[in-house]
This record gives C-alpha cells, structure tokens and sequence, in this order.
C-alpha cells in the first residue's frame, strides 16, 4: 500500500518535474501525458517483445520520446504564448488517436506484458533527476534560461539562439516526462491509451502550479502532495477535482503578483551579486529618513 | 449520399463555429485565453436536460442564453477579474482551467460520468425533407438557422451599436479605452456574457442533435473550438466562422473515405499546418496579426 503511493507519487513528482524544465526556458507544455505515452509504449515494445533490460529500454524510449519533441515542437516552439499551448493539446489528442489505431501495440484494447519496475526504481530515477535539474538551478546554463524566460527579445539580441534554448528545454522535458512513463508501464503492466489522456497533462501541469514554479522544489511539494493527501483522505479522493480547483483559484487568488512570476530564482541562488544590490537599494530608500 | 455528409459536416461546423466565436471574442478584446469557455459549452447541454421537458424548445433557447451569459459573468468575476497584469494573462488561463475542472467534477456529481438521454417534445424537429437527393431533418435546419442568426446578431451588435464599438476600442488598447471614459468593466462583462450565451447554446445545439448531454465534450468538443479559433486567426470572428465550417466539412468527408477513427485528429493537424505555413491564421485580420502574443 505504502509502496503504491510511494510509486505513485515519484511518477508525479518526474512528471511534474518534466514541466517544469519546459517552464524553465517559458513555455507552459500540455504535452507531457503524451511523452509519458510515448515513454511507456517504446520501453514496453523493446522489453516486452525484444526481450530488452528495463534500463537500457528506458533510456531508448527517453531519446525517442525527445527526439519526437523536437521534431514536433521545432514549428511550434517558434510561436509564442497561447499558439504553444493549443500545439501541446494538439499532440496529446493526436498521439492518442494514433495509438489506438496501431495494432501493434494493442490499439484501443491496450499494451501489457511489462514487468519490473518498483517502488525503489522510480525513488532512484526521482533523485537521479533531481540531482541533475540541482546542478542545473546552479549551472551558468540556469541564467541562459533565465534570460529566455524573461524576456526573449532581449535574450535575442544578447546572441542567445532563443528557439534552440526553447528546444532544448522542450526536449529535456519529453525525456523525463518518457522515463515516468516507462516506470509507470513496467510497474502497471498494463496500460491503454486512454491512460494518458488530456487531463493527466492539465493535472501535472496544475501540480506545478500549485507548488510553485520558481523553483524545482515547489514541483516537488505539488505533486507528492496532491498524490498523497487524497489516499489518505477519503473526501478529498471523491471531490478531487473540485478540491484541486479551489485550491488552485485560492492559491492564484491570495499570490496577486501571479505565480508565474520569476522573479526571485536568480536573487535567491546567485546571492553574491543580488543580495549586494538589494541592500544597496535599500539603503537609499532608507537613507532620507 | 455526399451531399447528406456536407450537409451533416456543415451542421457540426455551425456548432463548431459557435463555440470558437466565444474563444475568439474573448481573446481578441481581452487577449486572455478563457479555458472555462469549453465547460460553460458543456453545461450548455444539462441545462437543456433540466429546461427542454418542461417547455418548448424555442423558450429552452431563451433560458440557455442567459443562463450560459450569467455563466460567463460567473467565470469572468472567478477567474480573470484579479489577474489583468501582463503577467496575469497566463495565470488567468490557469484558473479559468481550474475553474473548468470544478465545473466538470459538479456536474459528474450531479448526472454521472455517462451521458444522459435527452428527450424533446418535438415531433417536428425530427421529420425530414427531401432537398438534392438528401434527407434534411428540422433539426438540421433549425441548427444551422440559430447558429447563423446568432452570429448574425453578434456581427451587428460589434459594428452597428454603441456598446460594439466599445467593445472594439478595448480591443484595440485597454488603457486608451479607458482614458476615453469606457467602463472597462462593463464591456469586459458584456463580451463574457455574450461569448458564454454562444457556448451554451452551442452546448443545447449539440445536445439536441446527438440525444443526449455529454459530460466529455468540454474536453474534446470544446478544445477542437479552441483549435478551430486558432485555425481561423485568433480574435477574427470570420476565421472562426469559416474554420469551423472547414473543419466540419473536412471531417465529414474523412467519415465517407472510411477514415472515421482519425476524425478526432483533423482539427490539431489541420492546426500545425496552419501555424506552419500561415502563423497568423486563415485571415489572421485580428489584433494579433502582428504581435503573436497572448
């Protein structure tokens, strides 16, 4: 039971991870149930009827599911804001109606066979990642980033290729979005395409939301949260939907700035430089009094 | 035989069409992307459920305008009234998409995930015509007549009135709007009433066609609109009418070639290409023909 919920919340937690990389370089991705399809399905293939080690299938399935990202983001990703949004729902509807037309994989009826992914494989795969995106919070990478999100213009003329950036992030963010899937196939055994349909992207996108998205760990806290509460309270599982709802209005409602605001990432991990001119800032603001 | 799939496919892109004017409005006077659109749609058709048994059809109409118009005040009053900072667009769109998943979740409590049988009183609506080879039932007609004379309306009360051309200056710029003494508020409440009303009563029109109300449609409906808006320009109201009469068609045709289990894929690629090729839409006459922002 424990072990599930374990489970459970881990591939939350990689999926919300997933959009947040997406975030990072400013794009709001619902997208990412599909790449966990993608994910799920490829490694499912490769151990299931190639007789594949669950590692190395994963891995496959990760570059697959990127590679696939990039190939179907590169137009999207040069638009901006809301033509992005409706390109992410876009893949999703179309990735579903594809996989229930191939056969191969099971069509509507659904994929299984999978087998050997745990409780302890996805805790292992949640530090893996996030080791990876703490070092990039800490990396000059991160202020790459930082400037795309911001302000891509700007970004722009300082010679930065906005578009790749965006690619990369969109990419990176397929890639882990398909390694959730691949555990959460290999740990199910059994998934259709309806598993991944568009409400799982808008939930993991809201995970984010809720926890914050000016930081890795605020998608940390939404998803293990929202995973967790409701299996162990019984209302909160009936009312789920409604219950996240409200929470997301009140937390949007009570933060006006917008949570979308990115402000304090940079201050708050680059302290040298930030925290000096702030003093500076405050002190001038103190002086005439 | 084709003739009846044009027609039929005409039938959907009028309710298509109805819906993605809603998204359009929205997003062409306020540039905010309004996710609860698809959900009042949806409610659209239980309110035809709760109103159709007990009164003639004509009056349900009348009923669901308002009732998807108070909707829309509702949503605007949750969802977007707090977040007008520039910032605030994204975050506006996220909680009208919260808004959506409360609206959804109340109306599975109440009816059900399943859809619900909806049973009209009308013969008339269902006897049919002869015209070109094809059978044309009442219903067809009287959905096509609502959808287009709506639009109708619509297309008036933007060019002819006093509160239309208030609604144009603020799409054109929020702050001179205001600076030229238009309560922002009011035409803001205006334009979600009426986008609303369009979604709603798209929603009894769907209902009416396929006998039954659909908690899913938000979902699927509702968000190839969305497409659909997209396809024919964002905040252009002719893009949304002829894109959802494109798509409509297009589906139908992808029925009678026997590529029925694709049809829910036409409006997203029909989109990509679109964005590939001709980012700013089919017409693209909107605001956004420039700055492709939102």
């Amino acid at each position: 039971m424990i072990a599930d919920h374990l489970f459970f919340a881990g591939i939350n937690v990689l999926l919300a991870w997933s959009v947040y990389v997406v975030l990072m370089t400013g794009s709001l991705s619902f997208a990412q149930g599909m790449f966990m399809a993608v994910g799920c399905y490829t490694a499912g293939v490769l151990t299931v009827k190639f007789g594949w080690p669950l590692l190395a299938a994963t891995l496959a399935a990760a570059t697959l599911a990127s590679i696939v990202a990039a190939v179907v983001g590169w137009p999207a990703l040069r638009l901006r804001g809301v033509y992005l949004i409706l390109v992410t729902i876009g893949i999703t509807f179309c990735g579903r109606v594809l996989l229930e037309n191939v056969e191969y994989v099971g069509g509507v009826a659904g994929f299984g066979g999978m087998s050997g992914a745990s409780h302890t494989t996805v805790l292992v795969a949640v530090a893996l990642i996030g080791t990876a995106i703490f070092w990039l919070s800490r990396s000059p990478l991160q202020r790459t980033l930082d400037a795309v999100r911001e302000d891509d213009r700007v970004a722009a003329s300082l010679g930065i290729n906005v578009p790749v950036v965006r690619l990369i992030g969109f990419a990176s963010g397929a890639f882990i979005a398909a390694i959730a899937g691949s555990l959460f196939g290999h740990y199910m055994s059994f998934v259709r395409p309806e598993s991944f349909d568009i409400l799982l992207s808008v939930y993991v996108v809201l995970y984010v939301v809720l926890g914050g998205v000016n930081n890795m760990w605020g998608a940390l806290l939404g998803a293990t949260v929202m995973t967790l509460l409701p299996e162990y309270f019984r209302v909160l599982a009936e009312w789920r939907p409604t219950v996240f709802g409200l929470a997301i209005l009140l937390m949007l409602l009570f933060r006006p700035q917008g949570l979308l605001s990115f402000r304090t990432l940079s201050s708050r991990w680059k302290p040298a430089n930030g925290a000096s001119a702030i003093t500076t800032d405050e002190q001038c603001k103190t002086a005439p009094s | 035989m084709l003739a009846g799939q044009i027609l039929n496919g005409l039938v959907t892109g009028a309710m298509y069409a109805l819906v993605a004017i809603g998204f359009s409005l929205v997003i062409g006077t306020l540039d905010k992307l309004n996710f609860a659109h698809s959900e009042v749609f949806m409610v659209g058709g239980f309110i035809a459920l709760l109103t159709v048994s007990y009164m003639p059809w004509q009056l349900a109409l009348l009923v669901i305008f308002l009732v998807g118009g108070l909707l829309g005040l509702a949503t605007e009053f949750i969802a977007f009234r707090r977040f007008q900072t520039t910032e605030g667009k994204v975050t506006a769109a996220l909680a009208s998409m919260a808004l959506g998943l409360i609206i959804t979740d109340l109306v599975h409590k109440g009816w059900g995930t399943e859809p619900v049988p909806l049973k009209v009183q009308s013969e008339w609506l269902q006897t049919g015509h002869s015209l070109f080879g094809a059978t044309v039932l009442n219903l067809q007609i009287v959905i096509l007549a609502v959808a287009f004379l709506l639009m109708a309306m619509l297309h008036v009360l933007l060019h002819k009135s006093r509160m239309g051309r208030q609604i144009r200056a603020l799409a054109e710029s929020n702050v001179s709007a205001s600076l030229l003494g238009i309560n922002v508020r009011r035409v803001t409440q205006t334009v979600f009433f009426v986008s609303s009303a369009l979604a709603a009563v798209g929603g009894l029109l769907v209902a009416l066609r396929g006998g039954a109300a659909n908690s899913e449609i938000g979902l699927t409906f509702g968000l190839k609109s969305l497409a659909i808006m997209a396809i024919g320009g964002m905040g252009d109201l002719r893009g949304a009418l002829v894109g959802g009469l494109l798509i409509g068609v297009l589906e139908a045709l992808m029925f009678q070639m026997g590529l029925g289990r694709l049809v829910e894929m036409t409006a997203w690629v029909a989109l990509m290409a679109v964005l590939m090729f001709r980012p700013q839409g089919l017409f693209g006459g909107g605001i956004h023909a420039q700055e492709q922002r939102a």
